[in-house]
């Protein structure tokens, strides 16, 4: 998957982008707590 | 260097120029102890995002990490994912938030301080502060290495005379602004940042064909890996190292796992939780602290890996080769080979706001913790005031120490400081920190024996038995004529992974067995506010 071949590196890769798209709708959900 | 050095220096003016405001402006509104400490308890979630993050990543994480990922691949990003899960996200909403009420209910201004005033000791804070006192200059002093080597490539200046100018630069603005002055050139020094690597990433992958190409030719020179590096366990820059090999415990145990939890108990980091006004501002954090450490660790060691395509697609070989086998060269020798004159400039101003934001922090945390926590607290037994002046005499000793340990440790020893440090405060500071802020049972009997089981396992297993430590050390080679007490597997397995759980168990064993706080004071610590 996007030209890696072990999942134990493009799993990392994926979760960085997901973990901080993740921080954002975090914030924005819970902006006006 | 490619850049004309009259540009440089005009940019590096004007960027300075923009620092001492901010500096100034931080000075302008100290105006009591609350504000020198805490920069007055509401700071913006923003600027708190920023000024975490950028005191957080330093040259070294850019220049060091990224170079390890050029000689080492992407194995790395799984410290980047731990960064955003662990380093912003549970350390601002789960620790953040007890943190900052704790810190509120009990005056406390300090790390140390909070420990200290939880736990009804001044013993803790005493120690807390002098272990402070004691090794962050070693952290502080491998940061103050970096940015110095970099104004004696960038801008021609001699390499002692640029120790001694950027010391002298960043305690200007630390000592007269206070931590007002620290987070907000901070997080200009962040935003600068930011787009810094925000572009680096663009132009690299645009420059590699896309972001596939790029990974799958990466993928592709897996051939290429030295035979001494392979034997170590490397298996290619977009796989992970051979399971149980040296390099995969470096990998798993000090970079990971050490940086990825040792960020949790840094007191310089922890301290910025009281600097806000409530939970719902550490919340609004969460959202640009997340892309921030992206941007910073995710893109420098992406590129770092990269570059070995760039490299052997222009010159035929590998990064390590063309940096000469130092990886703390790659980045720079990228970054000047294949980016455009313009960026480079850019660059080498991200890497002096790296350098810089990183240093004022820890010049504030290490001052503060030797005026204020070790001095008045620990030695005087808090009998002199509460002036902000015996906390920058602090501020300026700690400096006069870095600066010192700058000149006289040899380079082998400074590169391992940040992961020294990062270790050392998880096994001293993460299980009393954590049982301060969320187990009431927890004693100040069970936090004394924890912070120095701690404290003593961790220098234990670097002295003795962490082979890159204990080599270097050297004194278990002259006490008992072998490089480490332990042989195999032991001597790869950081000091993270046994002195924390030890200190852990030491800290619940040792506070069921003894007598509770009392009642009242459990309820001060933690009631809401």
């Amino acid at each position: 998957m996007l030209g890696i071949t072990d999942p134990q590196i493009w799993v990392a890769y994926v979760l960085c982008f997901v973990s901080a798209i993740g921080c954002v709708i975090y914030g924005i959900l819970h902006w006006n707590d | 260097m490619g850049v004309s050095t009259p540009l440089l220096g005009i940019s590096v003016l004007a960027y300075m120029m923009v620092v001492f405001y901010f500096g100034w402006l931080g000075y302008k509104q100290t105006k009591d102890n609350d504000d020198y400490m805490l920069a007055g308890r509401k700071v913006n979630p923003f600027v708190l995002a920023f000024s975490y993050g950028a005191a957080f990543i330093s040259t070294s994480a850019i220049i060091g990490f990224g170079g390890y990922a050029g000689a080492f691949g992407l194995g790395i990003l799984w410290l980047v994912a731990m960064n955003i899960i662990v380093g912003i996200f549970i350390a601002f909403v789960i620790f953040g938030s007890r943190t900052r009420r704790m810190g509120a209910n009990l005056k406390a201004v300090t790390f140390p301080e909070l420990i200290g005033k939880r736990f009804q000791s001044r013993f803790i804070q005493g120690f807390s502060g002098a272990l402070i006192t004691v090794f962050m200059p070693l952290y502080a002093g491998s940061v103050l290495i970096g940015g110095a080597r970099f104004m004696e490539t960038a801008l021609n200046i001699d390499y002692n005379i640029a120790i001694l100018i950027l010391a002298i630069i960043v305690a200007a603005y630390v000592i007269t602004g206070g931590l007002i002055a620290v987070m907000y050139t901070d997080a200009l020094q962040g935003v600068l940042m930011f787009v810094g690597m925000g572009i680096l990433l663009v132009l690299t992958y645009s420059k590699l064909g896309g972001v596939t190409e790029a990974h799958q030719a990466l993928t592709n020179m897996a051939y290429l890996v030295p035979d001494n590096l392979a034997a170590v366990g490397h298996t290619g820059w977009t796989t992970m190292p051979a399971f149980g090999s040296p390099t995969w415990w470096t990998l798993v145990s000090t970079i990971i796992l050490g940086v990825g939890i040792g960020v949790l108990a840094q007191p310089q980091l922890a301290v910025r939780f009281m600097t806000v006004e409530s939970t719902r501002s550490l919340k609004r954090a969460v959202l640009s602290g997340g892309p921030f450490i992206f941007m910073m660790a995710g893109v420098a060691y992406i590129v770092g890996a990269l570059s070995n395509v760039y490299f052997f697609n222009t010159q035929g070989m590998i990064s390590l080769e063309v940096a000469g086998g130092n990886i703390d060269k790659i980045m720079p020798e990228y970054i000047n080979s294949a980016m455009p004159d313009y960026f480079v400039i850019f660059f080498l101003l991200t890497l002096l706001a790296a350098a810089m934001s990183t240093l004022s922090s820890q010049f504030h945390a290490m001052g503060t913790a030797f005026g204020h926590d070790l001095y008045r607290e620990g030695i005087m037994k808090g009998k002199i005031g509460k002036t902000i002046n015996v906390t920058r005499a602090g501020i300026a000793t700690t400096i006069m120490i870095s600066v010192v340990l700058a000149y006289i440790l040899p380079p082998g020893i400074i590169a391992r400081a940040t992961a020294i440090f990062f270790g050392l405060c998880a096994a001293a500071f993460l299980p009393m920190y954590s049982g301060a802020i969320f187990w009431k049972r927890m004693t100040r009997q069970g936090a004394t024996a924890s912070l120095l089981v701690g404290t003593f396992a961790s220098l234990f297993w670097l002295t003795f038995i962490h082979a890159k430590e204990a080599t270097a050390l050297g004194i278990s080679q002259a006490l008992f004529g072998v490089d480490t007490i332990l042989t195999g597997t032991w001597t790869l397995v950081d000091p993270i992974l046994v002195a924390t759980p030890l200190a852990f168990l030491v800290a619940i064993v040792v506070s069921l067995m003894t007598e509770p706080a009392s009642k009242e004071h459990i309820e001060q610590c933690f009631k809401k506010n």
